[in-house]
């Protein structure tokens, strides 16, 4: 794939723009579009945030201007949420260091290793990514009822594992490429098996990009909903099925949806602004030719 | 796939080696085994079964094996449901192609600051896809949307976009839209970089205009990177699953029952396990086919060298 | 999370929590340091409905009393159907304690998803002779018992179907009354749909809604259940129930009827937004509650006689211990707890809780009073509505196992008349030709 998506350290190339391009009319326009697509953007993840801070009686009060209170936050750290959140950190957490552990020589060997089955395996993974969650769903369901997985952290860090690992395997593919063979070489004339050199001489040089690689996989986990909404109830639930929780008698309770929103989307935003150059060929893992 | 791998030095590896390279290799594709190839096979066993929990033994049930398909075939909401999820996908990506090449080519100037504000329009496809849904059931529902009591108190009021046969569907196709535009510019910005000067600087000596510029220069350098994006949307936009169980449940009636949703409905609000399965791997199978022939179209050369 | 505040909210709960032991065993509280639950974590579930909202309040009453941590969570009516069929399903020990929803009954109990009660109804050591298990309406025990006789479910509420007018001042000005026949139905909401007030009203639970109507020109979901499970959605009867209650909610409903919640029917007639409702009766009374702007202009009555008769529907939900649950000692304790006479008494004068399953409750003056609404004798139509479903069996059509199903497609054949993609015979086919499939797929001979 073209572009700066694979290349972990190339510069933003941007092309000359010939000076006629810019009228001064054009660019005017330009900036106003520009600022109309930002508040198509920005606004409705900005309301959100506003009906979090609102007090509760003023929830879908018409003022602009209110005092904001952290009630809602406060009442969510009260409640079960919080117990939520832990599941979807420790859920998303667990599945992303085995994803890790266990896909990260595999990349390496599908890298370095010209073998047969070597299109296949790729095939393969490109083709879980793009199967609909519910052909998992189903047949985990009911593997997992037989075996006493539903409702547990583990289970759901099972399933988590169908789309990280094929993570994994995609994206440390391209950062191992980045690594000079030579140096694996020079190592393993000194007399270092395979694997050690990987250990002492890959891995490390290829550090920036596991973390990458980890924060990807534990933003994809971290947003799921279909899975932990069939697979969970109460012990195991997340935090993004903890929200849908507070559609209730009384009215939907938007302040605490709103609070629970934000506090899911914090973690998210702040993810996404380290890894912002690896999100695409993320998200397309291994399905795009280079 | 045909990466380009470093030849290794060694060019006959010995037995050793492949040893070594086995054991990195096979942990993770027995798992994957278990985890994605169990899990289909199970799946399509299970389609060929009147499998629910209501009737003991009927998950093991073969009697009737091509039951569930012949059942979907002549089920108006299973057909009903696919030309829904017809219209949603080609409508979003349409619409999310041209929202994203709009905005790739605004963002596409030498600025820091520019790039700074990438990352501010890739929030919405980073957000978790049910506060994505949150929050346009805020925006949609007249009682507390800020857009409704805006366009109530211009004295133009609009009746709830979500609960209206004929506007669900791209009420929802909007909020899609919004949530996955940022993909797409995404691509197509990637794309834009790499365009090289030479062709543009000798259409501007020939005096092409900046339409024909685009037109005819740029756009066919970043096609192929297009067709990707679009592929990828038509592929995800049938998993749309939060912004329609929020939003409508598939209703007003049926007006927003996509295929996934009413697989999920038949599987796990009523149980029927064997039904759904056939669901699923019809699903499956045309995502599948889907990709495939668009693949095969585009061929080898889609995208990139 | 610990801190202060709860550690002295405890402190000052011990006292009343003795009390509560009193009044709930009639006994001597049980010696300090008995407590045979001790530490164990029980996971309750229910709907949001009154009951389980307010007896959330209690919870720290019991956690103190039996040394338990409740785990308590009230989701939607849809979400907690759908989460607990699929728990269920499994067998699974996520919850100790559940509601068993009403339509569920059938589906759940047939399967044998939950567990007999008796052992613990019969057991003196786990439940008192007092406590009094024949107190409870004998329609809704009689739906809660498995056909082993034994009972499954300790019914908490018995809800009515009844109609409100939350602005009768508006109908008076019209020189109308309270509606007595669909007909009048017809004149009330369009005679008040004006000036900001929806002339209609009724929630998105079509299946509960529109059963009445259906049988009040004359029809049923099924041809003659339980026995003959025929659905018999596209009878001429159903067609014209379907255009009638459609066009009441397409042309007189406020904007947006489609995706109204119960909760939000509650809310609009309390802003007055609304005039006539009809619906289960828990969910109208609160207009008449100090808050509400049509406190004094509420009025009520019995759900309206159609062509063919008067057929107001009625619930009954009850709390029953999943059979995979671990500790169902302890899940009945909680039941026990939840439902005592103390503690359904206490709801009414309390909470004001509208709707009681113990007949030494209704029968009280305490609730006597607190159906007295704005001058309407609430109690009167609750207890004619519930003689009227007991002198015959026209509600079977909701514990057949396969109702939730046709439910859900009772509702969308609505919702598809009200937002005009189709007529109401043709909508009504498809509902009819669908509910055959799934009962189909459900092994259902017909």
């Amino acid at each position: 794939m073209a572009g700066e998506q694979l290349g972990p350290a190339l510069p933003f190339e941007l092309q000359p723009e010939p000076s006629s391009w810019r009228a001064t009319v054009a660019a005017a326009l330009t900036n106003a579009a520009l600022l109309l697509a930002l508040a198509f953007v920005l606004f409705p993840i900005v309301w959100l945030v506003q009906i979090s801070l609102r007090p509760d009686n003023d929830a879908l009060g018409y003022q602009l201007l209110f005092r904001p209170t952290l009630d809602h936050y406060r009442a969510l750290f009260e409640s079960q949420f919080l117990r939520s959140f832990l599941n979807s950190v420790i859920s998303s957490g667990l599945s992303t260091f085995v994803a890790l552990v266990v896909g990260t020589p595999a990349a390496y060997v599908m890298c370095r290793w010209r073998f047969r089955a070597r299109g296949a395996i790729a095939m393969w993974i490109l083709s879980t990514r793009m199967a609909p969650q519910i052909a998992f769903t189903i047949p985990f369901f009911l593997a997992f009822r037989q075996i006493g997985l539903l409702d547990t952290v583990w289970g759901l860090s099972i399933i988590y594992l169908t789309f990280n690992l094929a993570l994994v395997i995609w994206m440390m593919q391209s950062f191992f490429e980045s690594v000079p063979i030579s140096l694996e070489e020079a190592a393993r004339i000194d007399g270092c098996g395979m694997w050690s050199a990987f250990l002492r001489i890959t891995l490390p040089l290829t550090a920036p990009g596991m973390a990458a690689t980890a924060v990807l996989c534990f933003i994809f986990s971290w947003n799921d909903f279909f899975y932990a909404l069939i697979l969970t109830r109460t012990n195991a639930m997340t935090a993004p099925v903890a929200i849908i929780n507070f559609m209730q008698y009384e009215g939907w309770e938007w302040g605490k949806m709103a609070a629970g929103g934000t506090l899911v989307m914090l973690p998210v935003i702040v993810f996404t602004v380290l890894v912002r150059k690896w999100l695409v060929s993320g998200m397309i893992a291994g399905s795009v030719k280079d | 796939m045909q990466r380009s791998v470093p030849r290794p030095a060694v060019s006959s590896i010995d037995r050793q080696e492949q040893l070594a390279y086995l054991s990195g290799l096979l942990p993770a594709v027995l798992l994957l085994m278990v985890l994605t190839l169990a899990p289909a096979i199970y799946l399509f066993v299970v389609s060929l079964t009147p499998g629910t929990p209501t009737i003991p033994g009927s998950l093991t049930d073969f009697s009737d094996p091509t039951q569930n398909y012949v059942g979907a075939l002549q089920d108006q909401q299973f057909l009903d449901s696919v030309w829904v999820q017809i219209k949603l996908s080609v409508s979003t990506v349409i619409a999310q192609v041209l929202l994203g090449l709009g905005v790739a080519l605004l963002l596409h100037r030498r600025s820091r600051f520019l790039q700074a504000l990438r990352t501010v329009f890739l929030i919405p496809m980073v957000l978790p896809p049910i506060v994505a849904a949150l929050i346009w059931k805020i925006l949609y529902t007249p009682d507390i949307s800020p857009l409704h009591r805006l366009l109530a108190a211009l004295g133009a009021p609009v009746s709830s976009l979500i609960t209206n046969a004929d506007t669900a569907l791209w009420a929802i196709a909007f909020a899609d839209t919004w949530e996955w535009f940022p993909f797409t510019m995404l691509i197509i910005l990637a794309a834009l970089q790499v365009v090289p000067d030479e062709p543009i600087e000798a259409a501007k000596v020939d005096g092409a205009g900046p339409l024909q510029l685009f037109w005819y220069v740029i756009l066919p350098f970043i096609r192929p990177a297009i067709v990707v994006a679009a592929l990828f949307r038509l592929i995800d936009s049938i998993k749309a699953f939060p912004l329609i169980y929020v939003l409508t449940s598939g209703g007003p009636g049926t007006a927003t029952q996509v295929t996934n949703y009413y697989a999920f409905t038949q599987a796990f609000n009523y149980a029927y396990w064997g039904y759904a399965s056939a669901i699923a791997v019809m699903l499956t199978a045309g995502v599948f086919v889907l990709s495939w022939v668009i693949g095969r179209r585009q061929g080898a050369s889609a995208y990139g060298r | 999370m610990p801190s202060f505040r709860n550690v002295s909210r405890r402190h000052v709960l011990k006292g009343t929590a003795a009390l509560g032991a009193l009044a709930l065993t009639g006994k001597a509280p049980a010696r300090a340091g008995s407590k045979p639950f001790q530490g164990v974590e029980l996971n309750v579930s229910c709907w949001s409905a009154p009951f389980p909202k307010l007896l959330q309040t209690y919870l720290p009453e019991f956690e103190e009393l039996t040394g338990m941590k409740v785990n308590y969570d009230t989701p939607g009516f849809l979400i907690y159907n759908q989460r607990v069929d699929l728990e269920l399903s499994t067998k699974g020990s996520s919850f100790d304690v559940l509601n068993i929803t009403f339509i569920y009954v059938d589906r759940w109990l047939r399967a044998g998803w939950f567990a007999p009660l008796d052992s613990f109804i019969k057991d003196e050591n786990a439940t008192p002779k007092d406590w009094d298990t024949d107190d409870f309406l004998p329609a809704a025990r009689k739906i809660m018992s498995g056909k082993d006789g034994s009972l499954y479910g300790i019914p908490w509420t018995c809800d009515c179907y009844m109609a409100a007018a939350g602005r009768y001042d508006l109908v008076e000005k019209a020189g109308l009354k309270m509606p007595e026949t669909f007909d009048d139905i017809e004149k009330v909401a369009a005679a008040t749909n004006k000036d900001g007030v929806a002339g209609f009203l009724g929630d998105n639970r079509h299946g509960w809604n529109f059963p009445p109507y259906l049988q009040g020109f004359g029809g049923n979901v099924f041809r003659n259940p339980p026995d003959d499970l025929m659905p018999a959605l596209d009878t001429q009867e159903a067609i014209a129930a379907a255009d009638f209650y459609s066009h009441l909610l397409r042309d007189y409903g406020p904007n947006g009827v489609l995706s109204y919640s119960y909760d939000q029917v509650t809310a609009a007639l309390k802003q007055g937004r609304a005039n006539y409702a009809t619906e289960g009766h828990i969910f109208l009374m609160p207009a008449a509650d100090p808050d509400s702007k049509s406190a004094k202009t509420v009025r009520y009555s019995m759900f309206p006689k159609g062509p063919a008769g008067q057929f107001p529907g009625f619930a009954t939900h009850a709390w029953g211990i999943p059979v995979g649950a671990k500790n169902k000692a302890a899940s009945w304790e909680f039941i026990k707890w939840a439902m005592s006479k103390s503690m359904m008494m206490r709801a009414v004068t309390e909470k004001g809780y509208s709707s009681p399953s113990r007949r030494s409750v209704i029968e009280s003056p305490e609730f006597k009073k607190r159906l007295m609404l704005n001058g309407n004798d609430v109690a009167e139509i609750y207890l004619k509505t519930i003689e009227l479903v007991g002198k015959s069996n026209y509600m079977d059509y909701r514990i057949v196992s396969v109702f939730p199903q046709v439910d859900t497609l009772i509702g969308q054949a609505m919702e598809r008349i009200v937002s005009k993609q189709m007529s109401a015979a043709e909508s009504m086919k498809q509902a009819q030709s669908s509910a055959i499939a799934n009962l189909k797929r459900a092994g259902i001979r017909l």
